[in-house]
């Protein structure tokens, strides 16, 4: 697909403590978006320790920093926040730790483009990719599916990725109520109640080039917990 | 000294304790009313053995101080649950300030420069 105009879109790159990959993931999006009009590139330093704060403003992007660590689901919500306060169209959360990969960006916003879908989430295994991850990862993931299978009778293959595309309908839902730690399964049982359009497409995720996951052993029984009661807690909330 | 009027002291320092936090304004009113309310009704159950009795006998307790257990574990719980939920509450306060925080530090930032790119032109 080859788009030169697209609807005033932005990208959202969470980052915390990134200084190994936060360079490389940022020089392939500038690339990106020097070739489209009206992309614009919003990173979200979740008040990182180390050298971040200092690469990302070496480039000439929005940087928006918090003072203190909040979680990914409180960075990402600042850039909805932003996107929702400066009217874009489009929003795409993009990972800081070079998993995503830049060219599958306009298959993301296609549908949304064409006003099919609200959100497109990039799957890793809709289809079979390179994507290796390890055992325990992809149970949990196939976790998560089974559950939301159960709770919303749709089909996520991939409903731990935080590589999405949301429509202005969803950029204001989000500004006013995203969920703290751990949000993307719990988003999708939020979307879905409120009767939005999600579709999945491919994307191809490379190993992770530097940092660590934000799901470490230790706290991958926290996760399945907490995930699991919010998610439940989803279908029943007062909105 | 027994006991009844040995509980009923410390009761009684920390009814003072709670009165003299809020005058100095280390505490808010409306957080002291609970604290107040528990330490009323613990003086008046520590000093009238009979009253306490009372109240056992009328929900089938045998062993009536343990009603005072009972009573004092409850309302700690209740109280760590209301923080439990306080604490909630202001952690979302605090995300919300600390979003702001950074939304017009960049605003703050963009409008500088662009300041600075039209005293250049000016120049």
């Amino acid at each position: 697909m080859n788009i030169k105009t697209i609807p005033k879109t932005i990208i959202i790159v969470p980052a915390y403590n990134e200084e190994a990959s936060i360079a490389t993931t940022l020089t392939s999006l500038i690339e990106l978006s020097n070739q489209i009009d009206r992309l614009e590139i919003c990173v979200v330093n979740d008040g990182s320790t180390d050298r971040t704060k200092e690469i990302i403003d070496t480039f000439d992007i929005v940087s928006l920093h918090l003072p203190q660590n909040l979680g990914i689901g409180g960075a990402v919500q600042t850039g909805y926040k932003y996107a929702y306060n400066h009217g874009f169209e489009i929003a795409v959360q993009f990972d800081a730790d070079g998993q995503h990969n830049v060219h599958d960006l306009l298959e993301l916003i296609e549908p949304i483009i064409k006003e099919e879908e609200d959100m497109v989430i990039g799957s890793r295994f809709l289809k079979k990719t390179d994507y290796k991850g390890s055992k325990t990862r992809r149970i949990g993931i196939y976790y998560f599916y089974i559950v939301l299978k159960l709770l919303t009778k749709k089909r996520f293959t991939d409903p731990t990725s935080g590589y999405r595309a949301i429509n202005r309908k969803v950029i204001t839902l989000f500004a006013h109520h995203y969920p703290k730690d751990y949000p993307e399964p719990e988003v999708l049982m939020h979307l879905n109640r409120k009767n939005m359009r999600i579709k999945e497409v491919t994307a191809n995720m490379h190993a992770r080039l530097g940092g660590e996951s934000s799901i470490t052993p230790m706290k991958s029984i926290y996760y399945f917990g907490k995930v699991t009661l919010s998610i439940l807690m989803q279908s029943i909330v007062k909105e | 000294m027994n006991i009844n009027l040995f509980s009923f002291l410390i009761v009684c320092l920390f009814f003072v304790i709670v009165i003299e936090s809020v005058r100095r304004g280390i505490l808010e009113t409306k957080d002291a009313l609970i604290w107040l309310f528990l330490s009323v009704i613990l003086g008046i159950l520590s000093l009238s053995r009979g009253l306490l009795e009372l109240i056992a006998d009328w929900l089938g307790i045998v062993y009536a101080p343990s009603l005072l257990f009972l009573f004092g574990l409850l309302s700690t719980i209740i109280m760590i649950f209301d923080l439990t939920r306080r604490i909630s509450k202001l952690n979302q306060k605090v995300i919300h300030l600390t979003q702001e925080f950074a939304l017009l530090k960049e605003q703050q930032r963009n409008s500088s420069s662009e300041f600075e790119e039209k005293r250049k032109e000016n120049i």
